[in-house]
């Protein structure tokens, strides 16, 4: 230890004086093309060309897996199979592995063996692998670091800079890996708004996936409610959390081509990824959920809730068993409320409710990883935000006339 | 012997780790992909070496989470080597965290990589001189397609540490 | 000046066309019934008409826009944004078209009639306006030569 800052500096000077020449620097195509995805100007318009490329490419690439093929896999050859051969029709087991013997489609049937399955294979994975797939590229041709200059400004507004864009993107994948790339911002006031407003309000994209089966009507509007309340969270934690907001600080790399080697091993990782984490917790998740129905104990909470289901939030009061799975996991919530009759503004509002009122278990467990003080703050502010937000969701809607 | 790879965030870093151990850290064109360092092991004279991919940062004096990560993993590993990996268009930042490093005691070695967008960008860099000022094996690699990875493999083992006192006198001639 | 006036016009008229397209997708769009002409189908749904159609307005916009001073870099590269913009709509159209072309109504596959059904026209404005939109790979070309 020796040198000061300055003195180092000099150093660094007088030795890149002695070997480095900076030619004279032309502007290439390549350059050109990335000054207009910064600018706001161009910027915008094609950031929002880029997220519709994606929404296009997922709803078309996981369209054709699962209505195209899963679908009637499922419906007319594994439901009717399974129901015919698992043993002790009316039983216990039976109801929780193959769920409704009368059932004739995989989302009424409720069963592990054939709900589970049905969700987590026909729906939830093609449309991960859909997203991670461009995803992927987006990372790897360097489209991040833009997007986050771009929308820079906006984020300040919450108390975040526009790096939290990635942490935000990578959580409409999995909110898991989120939450570790949260660590991106600098201070501790960015890092609590930053991981709140990913357990709460970003959909993952195994609810994305399933949203865009069963309710493709109206799931913009159960985006737009979610957007809202992301940014009208962040701008509240910002002004009541106490701590800096410090300024972006980012170096916008050239865009490249990506690799194929290195997205395809990116791919690989993240899906073996969702067969470990996610799989099991759906499976589960239907495992749970039949117990407590089978034992009276989703129509005892039925009951007790429903002056806040029916009466506070607007919805019947039957969603209190796809609130217990969205525990486990959000896409089979979100499966299970699309078998209850309900009212399309009772659809929105359920579903938003699922996707906000608590962290699946596996964020739970990585954000508990992150500090168990930030935790506890997180399912505090989440427990206000749900009981005002969901509320306010039902206002809008007797305002509306549509609740 | 341990082998740190240190550098500022997206320089390349989990490229070159996965170059040198074919292991899979995650490797992204954005700044701070690794925010948690990676382990992996590179044969090095029949011998394995522990190689670790630490999250990029700007200087010793930490400013995020990711940050304090790596200046712990520098203090807590006091007897590695360190391959410092630059951006080699953006040769002075890279400079400030490697005499800082130097400074430390460390043994360190130089990957000036990205050379292919320096190149692109009409920088010219004088590696020969740059390695007698600094007494330390110098290298031009692109990580990405491979170039210069086995040079700095097979002179790992120069790496010695210098006292900041010899760079001022090299540098100031 | 000179050597770029054939380009200038041509992106012009293509500018002009395409914003056309995208002001009519919109349009068709906040009019709800889809409209069909000749080989042109603009779609009406709120997704691909209006969100799509933005884009491709915004795909002329940036041709037109490039038009002064179109040999300068910065501003060439406005129109390679407005080609990579309509083949980000006309791609991902066909994209949807492959997907709904390959499984059947019934049983797992669609009949070779039904496969080929899928890509007769008529078309959308994106999938039009593409095969005009790729001169600007030329002008890249013709760029990087010199």
């Amino acid at each position: 230890m020796g040198l000061s800052v300055d003195e180092r500096w000099d150093l660094i000077d007088k030795i890149s004086k002695e070997t480095v020449t900076f030619g004279k620097y032309k502007h290439t195509l390549k350059d050109a093309v990335g000054e207009l995805t910064i600018k706001p100007l161009t910027g915008i318009p094609i950031a929002i060309a880029v997220l519709y490329g994606l929404w296009s490419f997922f709803g078309s690439f996981a369209g054709f897996f699962t209505d195209g093929f899963f679908v009637s896999l499922f419906d007319e050859h594994f439901l009717p199979w399974i129901q015919s051969v698992f043993p002790d029709k009316g039983g216990w087991l039976y109801y929780i592995f193959v769920g409704d013997p009368l059932a004739d489609n995989c989302f009424e049937a409720f069963g592990v063996l054939t709900s589970g399955l049905f969700i987590a294979i026909g729906v939830v994975l093609p449309a991960i692998i859909a997203f991670y797939l461009i995803l992927t590229l987006l990372e790897d041709i360097g489209y991040m670091p833009r997007l986050a200059v771009l929308i820079d400004t906006i984020l300040h507004k919450i108390g975040l800079h526009g790096y939290a864009i990635v942490p935000t993107i990578l959580s409409l994948g999995c909110n898991v890996p989120a939450v570790t790339a949260s660590r991106i911002l600098e201070t501790r006031k960015q890092r609590f708004i930053m991981m709140t407003l990913l357990a709460i309000f970003i959909p993952c994209g195994a609810q994305l996936g399933i949203m865009e089966e069963v309710i493709p009507d109206t799931m913009g509007y159960v985006l737009i409610y979610l957007l809202i309340g992301y940014f009208i969270l962040g701008f509240i934690l910002n002004k009541i959390i106490p701590g800096k907001s410090p300024e972006i600080l980012i170096d916008v790399p050239p865009y490249q081509r990506p690799m194929l080697r290195n997205v395809r091993r990116k791919m690989q990782m993240r899906i073996v990824g969702f067969f470990k984490v996610a799989i099991p917790f759906v499976l589960l998740g239907c495992a749970v959920v039949n117990i407590l129905y089978k034992g009276g104990v989703i129509d005892w909470l039925a009951n007790v809730m429903s002056p806040l289901l029916s009466g506070w939030f607007g919805v019947p009061d039957e969603t209190v068993g796809p609130l217990i799975a969205a525990f486990l996991r959000k896409d089979l919530a979100v499966a299970q409320l699309s078998a209850i009759p309900m009212t399309s503004y009772q659809m929105i509002t359920s579903v938003v409710l699922v996707s906000i009122y608590f962290p699946c278990v596996a964020t739970f467990v990585m954000i508990l990883k992150e500090g168990w003080k930030d935790l506890l703050g997180s399912v505090a502010v989440l427990a206000a935000v749900v009981f005002l937000y969901g509320g306010l969701i039902h206002l809008i809607g007797i305002l509306l006339g549509v609740a | 012997m341990k082998v740190l790879l240190m550098g500022h965030p997206n320089v390349g870093k989990s490229v070159f780790f996965n170059r040198l151990t074919g292991s899979n850290a995650i490797e992204s064109n954005y700044p701070g992909t690794t925010v948690d360092y990676t382990k992996g092991y590179m044969l090095l004279e029949n011998k394995d070496v522990e190689v670790i991919d630490v999250p990029g940062i700007f200087s010793l004096e930490p400013k995020d989470r990711a940050e304090e990560v790596s200046v712990k993993m520098l203090e807590e590993e006091k007897d590695a080597i360190v391959v410092c990996v630059f951006d080699a268009s953006k040769i002075e930042r890279g400079l400030y965290l490697a005499l800082e490093i130097i400074e430390k005691g460390y043994p360190v070695i130089i990957a000036l990589n990205m050379w292919d967008v320096a190149t692109d960008k009409n920088i010219a860099i004088d590696v020969k001189n740059l390695e007698k000022i600094l007494g330390v094996p110098v290298i031009a690699t692109t990580a990405i397609s491979g170039e210069g990875i086995a040079e700095v493999v097979s002179r790992i083992g120069e790496a010695s540490p210098v006292k900041i006192r010899n760079i001022i006198k090299n540098a100031g001639d | 000046m000179g050597e770029y006036t054939m380009a200038k016009l041509y992106f012009g008229i293509l500018g002009i066309v395409t914003v056309l397209f995208g002001v009519s997708e919109l349009a068709v769009t906040a009019g709800g019934t889809s409209f069909s002409w000749g080989i042109l189908e603009i779609p009406n749904e709120m997704f691909r008409g209006g969100w799509g159609g933005f884009i491709v307005l915004f795909a002329g916009l940036f041709y037109l826009s490039s038009l002064k001073n179109f040999s300068e870099i910065h501003q060439f590269s406005k129109a390679i944004m407005g080609s990579i913009m309509i083949w980000v709509v006309a791609g991902l159209d066909i994209f949807a078209m492959i997907t709904e072309s390959i499984p059947g109504e019934e049983g797992w596959f669609n009949s070779l009639g039904g496969f080929l059904g899928t890509y007769a026209p008529p078309y959308t404005p994106a999938i039009i306006l593409l095969p005009f939109s790729l001169v600007v790979i030329y002008y890249i070309c013709k760029r990087k030569a010199s």
